[in-house]
């Protein structure tokens, strides 16, 4: 057992170290979320071409049944949760693209809910799967990437005889404050990881495995061991605890940090050889391959100080936002925010009818004196190039720079300054003195520039 | 019971730091500075101060009424810049003249420019280097501290048997340069006594001690990187060691160079001014070797005696063209990909 000491030694340059407030739900055991009556599944969850729907309005559906599918070579169907009738295909709001299409199934009365009752032999065998098979069957049950990017897991770990694949890095970092489902996943699903993690390593065809744990989950990095001891390490899966600092979670950090390799600006892990899972979409990896499950449910943490009793619950998918977080007693204030995601990169919405998504890792809520203390509430100076957001950002990039040239609409100039290799991390507006709003003229840049482009409408 | 829901965008959380914050930060550090000149110079030292400070206070006000713009003196940028220039100005220095210098500084040293951040110059060396150019002999006017003779007299320039009465030690260092006198005669007692401030100089900059205690905060407070001072203090060091080594009759060693007149008030509190320093590390240093070199070519091979404020204010003039030049790679390399 290869375990390299309990410290992360390993880290990346720039970040910052937000308060981590895991405490609210660090010890939550993952519960059922509650049962459903309507879901609204999102035919848009992922990146890539959209699903076009496979059923019609009033059909009846089974749960796990696929509804949504596409031919194109980036894309993940998407399946029902529940067993129901379809009532409409309709528009939801979509955290990033506004209004978008969505199959709403209300459940039959009476339909419990399957729930996956899963334990891993001792005399698991990645070896009886072929590597073939192990794709189409993570292709055919809808897995995208879990950790809140959305892309299609099989078009990553599919063999690629251009850009061949030697390590595979699990992220199981989670750096953003707040949420904890990676960590439960880690502590309560280990079995199902560390059969994910062989399965995704036979698929791709890597010769080394790292799983990267951030050093303030000691539990998780001890849990994550013991079954690698017990499942028999032979094959060299190492556990290295990274040093704790928002974003190490982000790929390119977590490369950085253990590989001390950089991907390229613009460019895929793959072009160094590498490939980034998230902890949770190995665990639905080993769910699809073994036990045959699509993915339709997902470890979702409910958290913030304004919600009256949160905790790490396993939801359909499609559920809404408002459900989920009556079924966790609602909000405890008048005025909040609610953010999907994190505190530091997650999108705030507007409609608590959102639905859940694969990629909806968690909803905080911020209380309003929290909302009073950040950026948009308080006073904005000048920029005083005190040079903070450029120590802090882990792209190494001048971002006071790049968010000036926005604002004066000289796209040009923060093309030449790099925009395009910004992560949206928000590290420089959480670090700087003059309130100004650094991520948020970044990300509007860029979508101005794409717009100029050409190569989104609007 | 939720009524109200609030969207911004991300991140949605943020440090406790503000503009006014990191100014009274500066302001603090400047505080021991502000006591040994209070200690040495009396009353003086606190006319001189507020006076400037209000002035500053009063010009910003002014302008940003003018300009009709939002008042923006909560920022304290006035406050730090009145005490800087208070702190270099001589301690005789009537108000008359210490307020024409405040209202340039802040007029046409930075609310020309469209207020803080948009400045080039450090409007406090804007407002000195006016003054030294109108006013020469108020701003060469130098007395004894107050804890030598309580009177403080003006410093008699050529009387060499009584050191408590000399001038200046940098004006001191120039005559030995021009030969009038030996640089090794009595520097040793010139020097000592600039670790805790009894010699001749401007308000701020006699008090090596309290100068560093100053710097030492700002550093770990974090509200200045070390890499300006450093390299301040290094290129002026080495600069002067190579005069030393040359003529050591004719040139004073090196550590008297550091520990007298604006030196460390300049690397520490005026070269690190965020508006007009680079934003880049590489930039940051090729500034301080270039403040530290230009003040060093000023004392020594210069006409005036001290050269702070006119190397601040080149490099800044400089400062945008470093920023361009020393521009920052991402990590991932050059986009190949387009």
């Amino acid at each position: 057992m290869k375990y390299v000491g309990a410290k992360g030694r390993f880290t990346f340059p720039g970040g910052t170290h937000p308060p981590e407030k895991k405490d609210l739900t660090r010890d939550k055991e993952i519960q059922r979320g509650p049962a459903v009556t309507e879901v609204a599944v999102m035919l848009s969850q992922h990146i890539g071409a959209v699903c076009q729907p496979l059923i019609r309005k009033s059909d009846a559906v089974q749960a796990g049944q696929k509804i949504g599918d596409c031919d194109a070579f980036v894309s993940a169907p998407v399946h029902s949760p529940i067993t129901g009738k379809v009532t409409e295909i309709a528009l939801r709001s979509h955290p990033v693209l506004g209004r978008s299409l969505a199959i709403v199934i209300g459940a039959f009365p009476y339909s419990p809910t399957k729930w996956s009752s899963f334990t891993l032999k001792d005399d698991f065998d990645e070896n009886n799967y072929s590597a073939g098979q192990i794709c189409e069957a993570v292709r055919e049950a809808g897995i995208v990437g879990m950790g809140g990017a959305g892309f299609p897991t099989r078009v990553k770990i599919e063999p690629n005889p251009q850009l061949p694949k030697e390590t595979l890095i699990i992220n199981g970092c989670e750096c953003e404050p707040y949420i904890t489902c990676d960590y439960r996943i880690m502590l309560e699903l280990t079995d199902k990881i560390i059969a994910g993690v062989k399965l995704a390593r036979r698929a791709s065809g890597c010769s080394r495995t790292i799983i990267g744990i951030e050093d303030n989950k000691p539990e998780a990095i001890e849990a994550m061991n013991r079954a690698l001891k017990k499942f028999g390490d032979s094959d060299g899966i190492k556990v290295v605890p990274v040093k704790t600092k928002y974003p190490q979670g982000g790929e390119r950090q977590l490369i950085k940090a253990i590989l001390k390799k950089n991907v390229p600006t613009g460019g895929i892990p793959p072009m160094i050889g590498v490939v980034v899972l998230n902890v949770a979409t190995v665990a639905a990896i080993a769910e699809a391959v073994i036990s045959g499950f699509p993915l339709t449910h997902r470890v979702v943490t409910v958290t913030g100080e304004a919600i009256a009793r949160p905790g790490n619950y396993n939801v359909p998918i499609g559920m809404s936002v408002e459900n989920l977080i009556e079924f966790c007693g609602g909000v405890t204030q008048k005025s909040a925010k609610v953010v999907l995601g994190g505190p530091m990169m997650g999108i705030a919405i507007a409609d608590l009818k959102t639905p859940i998504m694969k990629t909806t890792n968690a909803i905080t809520v911020l209380t309003k004196e929290q909302i009073g203390r950040a950026k948009f509430a308080r006073r904005q100076t000048a920029c005083i190039r005190c040079g903070r957001c450029l120590r802090v950002c882990p792209e190494n990039l001048n971002p006071t720079k790049i968010a000036h040239a926005v604002k004066y609409n000289l796209l040009d100039v923060a093309e030449r300054y790099y925009m395009s290799a910004c992560i949206e991390c928000g590290c420089c507006s959480y670090v700087c003195p003059a309130n100004i709003e650094v991520t948020g003229y970044i990300k509007t840049g860029k979508i101005f520039l794409a717009r100029q482009k050409k190569k989104v409408p609007g | 019971m939720l009524k109200d829901i609030r969207v911004s965008c991300s991140p949605h959380i943020s440090e406790r730091l503000s503009t006014r914050s990191v100014m009274i930060d500066v302001i603090i550090g400047l505080g021991p500075a502000m006591a040994a000149a209070g200690y040495y110079f009396r009353i003086h030292a606190l006319i001189l101060i507020c006076t400037c400070v209000i002035s500053s206070a009063a010009t910003e006000w002014f302008c940003n009424l003018i300009r009709k713009k939002p008042s923006s003196l909560d920022d304290f940028s006035a406050v730090v810049t009145g005490i800087i220039l208070a702190l270099s100005l001589p301690p005789m220095l009537p108000v008359w003249t210490a307020v024409v210098g405040s209202v340039f500084a802040v007029a046409i040293g930075k609310m020309v420019f469209g207020g803080l951040g948009a400045n080039i110059f450090n409007p406090a060396m804007v407002g000195r280097t006016f003054l030294t150019a109108s006013f020469g002999v108020l701003m060469t006017s130098w007395t004894v501290p107050a804890t030598i003779d309580g009177s403080m007299p003006a410093i008699a320039q050529e009387n060499i048997v009584n050191a408590k009465t000399q001038a200046t030690p940098l004006a001191w260092s120039k005559l030995a340069i021009k030969n009038k006198l030996g640089a090794d005669i009595y520097s040793e007692e010139q020097f000592k006594a600039t670790f805790t401030g009894e010699v001749g100089g401007s308000l701020g900059e006699t008090s090596v001690i309290a100068l560093l205690m100053g710097g030492l905060y700002l550093l770990i407070r974090r509200t200045i990187n070390f890499h300006i001072p450093l390299a301040v203090l290094a290129s002026a060091f080495v600069f002067a060691t190579i005069a030393y080594l040359i003529d050591s009759y004719a040139y004073v060693q090196p550590f008297f160079h550091l520990c007298s007149g604006g030196l460390l008030l300049c690397a520490f509190f005026i070269a690190t001014d965020p508006v007009t320093s680079p934003l880049t590390r590489r930039g940051m240093w090729i500034f301080g070797i270039g403040v530290g070199t230009i003040t060093m070519l000023i004392r020594i091979v210069g006409e005036y005696p001290e050269g702070v404020m006119f190397s601040i204010l080149l490099m800044n003039a400089v400062t945008p063209l470093i920023d361009r030049l020393c521009k920052r790679i991402p990590m991932g390399g050059k986009p190949s990909v387009q």
